[in-house]
């Protein structure tokens, strides 16, 4: 996965066989046929097939978008507190650069960190099941989530308790309650996201 | 009522009280002179024996008086003139010197006590019929045993009935009943004694001649004269000895020389046959007695044969007896005169002490006891307590005593060689010193010390005098011991309150401090409560605040409505307060941990100062900062140390809310070179005792409910107390407060 912050706009087959889990040959079957639009690069045989055309093939043949790159940064946000969760939803979705999924629970963000693979991950500290440190200790402990940001998100800022978070491996820490703009902003600065 | 009751117990005491007590009273008859033991040591009778009889009579002029008159009979044809006790011993024989010198102890002894006309008849009687006895046993003995035992039956015999003597000294009309029911009845005596006393005399002078030390042939035969000689115990060690003297009391009772008081009859033939006594024998030694008792009993006075030349004698002996008394009588004269001196300055003494006095109140008073009692200028008093090397010394002289504390570093050790009681004796050398110390010049007579000594204290009385004023007194030991025994109590008690007192004011503080450890605890665990409270507060409270705050910042972003824009971060700045406040209150139970610094008091206050200057808008005239120690330091946390003058500050102008305000901050000189003070003083409205008590309670505020939030001072006083220092305040209603911020000057050296 490019993480230079650029959506890619143009596809090899290889890439399309990728996203769409057929083979490559299947892909060059459909370009051939027509049912794939694309070009070919100047000067030799090698196919290309822009993004709109992938996503209206894609469409058209009920294919799921999960591994097409949406271009938008995986934020997964855990709390307890529904109204926390929600407000942190909308204004993530209203943002526009962010994909959202929430949990309530340690237990439900492990799953979801394995389903959705979030590049950023919104924790509070104190959940019902287990504690934000050990959260953090698991995922830390994982190499395949080397590169997921961790923010801990509090209404207590003991500064012992930060300190061993930040062990734990957070990358930050914010105080609630907090100013809205300054949480999207770091967000945003925290994975280069234009 | 009661007093009735008590006489009926006491006349119905049943036997065995009487018994003890009638042993108590034989306990306080006097000791045998020493003398006695000499004499019984004598046994045998060659040229040294005589030597040391000889030795032991002469000091002695009564006894050598007795010895005389033995001598002085007419049958002997000798006078007293020019007689001396070593002619009269090799005339009458060893033993019967030694025999007639022991009765007369023995009579001396125990004719001490006064008593009617009739009594002592009667002890005269019982007397006779003693050393009756004595000679029948020596007589006996010397027939039946070996010749060398014969002076020890002598004193079996003459002591066999001790114990009457005894009992009729101790309890003369019981035992004139006893004597007189016995008269012309044919009854053992010691039954009647145990019926009407409860107690016999061989019981009794057993009990005697036991604490008396005379060895276990006489106990024996004192105890057992009245048994059966057959039926005599297998133990018994002296049967001979106790056979002998039972045989002799028969003898003699038979006889009738004296009276003994028993009349019951004895089978002395068959007694005498148990000790191979024939009849002839026993006709020669009754025959025989009568000689040797003869020159005892003149001996003892007990003779009543009278004439004319004894008269004579005894009429001039009676003149040198008056003449002996008349110096007696001027000699306690002057003894009474003595101890009516001291129990005088005694009683003084003792009414001058009262309980609260000091040690060195008693020194002085022992001091102007001497004073008075020898009419002496100066005397000083001493006293060392075990767990003092502390002398304490009084000193008086004719104006009155006075009393001080020294500490003194004389050697004083060498006084411990007269730790007893009642000697004055002259004073250690190194007591001289002390006396110029204490009264500033030398002493010019010699120096006295009268010695005390408790468990508690030892001291003494030095006092300077000459040897015409203390020689009456360190000749009147008995005086002395009243006088140093009573110094000695006083001392004692004065050193027994003095630990007393201590022990008290240390339980005194050890209430205080754990008074105020529990008030301590008491607060440690409502911070702890607090931390605790807002701790849970801070995550319950700030979920919420942050959707309040983070839905009215999403509604700003949206809003072009300059009006509602308003309102919508009224509410956003509401919940960051809010929120500041569980903040505030985390901060308090659970401060963050100083970071102590050394840094300069004076740049911190001034730049406080200009601070307050700038945002109170008072004037350099009603702010005054004065610095009395330009360079002191403080060592603690620099934030935490201005948020500390913050609140004290804030308080200040809070309470100062009129023209005339006026705050002024002052760093004292250091009290101690350990820690600094920060005073701040304002002429606001003060606060009544109870504000006062409560003014550093957490959200405690005087101010009317709902205004500001009250953890000012409290704040300040935990920031104070994390950083090793403390903070307290003075104030008066309508006169103003006073904070006091007091702080570590340095690092604590490890």
């Amino acid at each position: 996965m490019a993480d230079n912050g650029q959506v890619k706009t143009v596809f090899t087959t290889g890439e399309v066989a990728k996203i769409c889990k057929v083979s490559q040959q299947t892909v060059i079957r459909c370009f051939d046929s027509g049912r794939l639009h694309g070009f070919r690069v100047p000067g030799s045989r090698f196919r290309r097939i822009p993004r709109e055309a992938l996503i209206t093939f894609m469409k058209s043949n009920q294919i799921p978008m999960d591994h097409l790159e949406t271009g938008k940064k995986r934020v997964l946000v855990v709390d307890d507190d529904e109204a926390v969760v929600e407000m942190f939803n909308e204004l993530l979705e209203r943002d526009g650069r962010f994909d959202v999924r929430t949990a309530s629970t340690g237990y439900d963000a492990g799953i979801m960190t394995e389903q959705f693979r979030p590049d950023v991950l919104l924790l509070d500290f104190k959940l019902p099941d287990i504690n934000g440190n050990v959260v953090c200790r698991t995922i830390r402990s994982n190499p395949n989530y080397q590169h997921m940001q961790i923010i801990i998100i509090s209404g207590v800022a003991d500064p012992d308790e930060v300190a061993e978070l930040k062990a734990a491996g957070a990358d930050e820490f914010i105080r609630k309650p907090f100013d809205i703009n300054a949480v999207i902003n770091r967000i945003a600065e925290m994975m280069k996201v234009g | 009522m009661t007093v009735g009751i008590q006489r009926t117990a006491s006349s119905q005491a049943p036997a065995r009280e009487r018994v003890e007590l009638i042993l108590g009273q034989l306990d306080q008859l006097p000791t045998l002179p020493t003398m006695v033991a000499c004499l019984l040591a004598i046994a045998g009778s060659d040229d040294s024996s005589a030597r040391d009889l000889v030795r032991i009579i002469e000091p002695d002029p009564s006894l050598t008086a007795c010895i005389l008159r033995m001598v002085r009979r007419p049958d002997l044809g000798v006078r007293s003139q020019g007689m001396t006790v070593a002619r009269a011993v090799s005339l009458l024989g060893i033993r019967a010197v030694r025999n007639a010198a022991l009765s007369t102890q023995f009579f001396e002894t125990l004719s001490a006590r006064g008593g009617d006309e009739s009594a002592t008849a009667r002890r005269r009687e019982l007397w006779k019929h003693s050393l009756a006895v004595g000679c029948a046993a020596e007589l006996i003995a010397e027939r039946t045993s070996d010749p060398a035992t014969a002076g020890e039956a002598f004193v079996c015999g003459l002591l066999h009935d001790i114990g009457k003597i005894a009992l009729d000294t101790c309890l003369p009309k019981s035992y004139a009943r006893v004597l007189e029911r016995s008269e012309h009845r044919p009854v053992c005596v010691c039954d009647l004694e145990r019926e009407i006393l409860g107690l016999d005399h061989t019981s009794a002078g057993k009990r005697l001649v036991t604490r008396w030390r005379l060895g276990q042939a006489i106990v024996e035969s004192v105890w057992l004269h009245h048994q059966d000689p057959d039926a005599l115990p297998s133990t018994i060690a002296f049967a001979h000895q106790v056979r002998i003297v039972h045989l002799a009391d028969a003898l003699i009772r038979r006889t009738g020389i004296g009276a003994s008081g028993s009349n019951h009859v004895t089978d002395i033939e068959s007694a005498a046959l148990t000790l191979g006594v024939d009849r002839a024998a026993l006709a020669e030694i009754i025959e025989r007695v009568p000689e040797r008792l003869k020159p005892l009993q003149e001996a003892l006075g007990l003779d009543d044969a009278d004439d004319n030349a004894s008269y004579l004698e005894s009429l001039s002996e009676a003149n040198r007896r008056l003449g002996q008394s008349n110096t007696q009588l001027t000699e306690s004269n002057r003894t009474l005169k003595l101890r009516s001196d001291c129990f005088e300055a005694l009683t003084a003494f003792t009414t001058q002490l009262t309980e609260h006095d000091r040690i060195a109140d008693v020194c002085a008073a022992a001091a102007d006891l001497l004073c008075s009692l020898l009419h002496i200028d100066h005397a000083l008093a001493f006293v060392r307590t075990p767990e003092r090397l502390c002398l304490y010394v009084g000193a008086s002289d004719k104006t009155g005593a006075a009393s001080r504390t020294a500490i003194l570093e004389c050697g004083i050790a060498d006084f411990a060689e007269a730790k007893t009681n009642g000697n004055v004796i002259p004073a250690p050398e190194s007591c001289d010193a002390l006396w110029q110390q204490t009264i500033g010049s030398p002493a010019e007579s010699p120096l006295w010390l009268l010695p005390f000594h408790t468990e508690a204290a030892a001291g003494g009385v030095l006092f300077v005098a000459d040897d015409d004023v203390v020689d009456p007194l360190r000749s009147a030991q008995a005086e002395c011991v009243s006088l140093s025994t009573a110094i000695g109590q006083a001392v004692s008690s004065a050193a027994t309150r003095v630990v007393g007192e201590k022990t008290a004011e240390e339980l005194l503080d050890l209430n205080r401090r754990l008074h105020t450890a529990q008030k301590q605890l008491v607060r440690m665990r409502s911070i702890s409560m607090i931390a605790q409270m807002a701790a849970g507060a801070a995550h319950e409270l700030n979920n919420p605040l942050a959707v309040i705050s983070g839905r009215a910042q999403m509604e700003l972003t949206k809003c072009e409505d300059p009006e509602r824009r308003r309102e919508f971060e009224i509410i956003v700045e509401q919940a960051r307060r809010a929120s500041g406040i569980v903040s505030d209150l985390m901060v308090f139970a659970k401060p963050d941990a100083p970071r102590p610094v050394v840094q300069s008091l004076a740049e911190v206050l001034e730049s406080a100062c200009q601070h307050w200057q700038s945002v109170s808008s008072l004037g350099p005239d009603r702010l005054i900062l004065t610095q009395r120690d330009a360079d002191s330091s403080v060592y603690c946390d620099g934030d935490q140390l201005r948020e500390i003058l913050h609140a004290v500050f804030a308080n200040a102008l809070e309470a100062t809310d009129h023209a005339a305000r006026c705050i002024q901050i002052n760093s004292p000189s250091r009290a101690s070179d350990k820690t600094v003070r920060i005073v701040v003083e304002d002429n606001g409205v003060g606060m009544t005792p109870d504000v006062l008590e409560h003014c550093l309670d957490p959200f405690f505020s005087s101010r009317p409910a709902g205004r500001g939030r009250g953890l000012g001072l409290s704040r300040a006083y935990r920031l104070a107390e994390i950083n090793g220092g403390s903070l307290w305040l003075e104030s008066k209603p309508q006169l103003g407060t006073t904070v006091t911020i007091e702080l570590p000057a340095r690092a604590p050296t490890a």
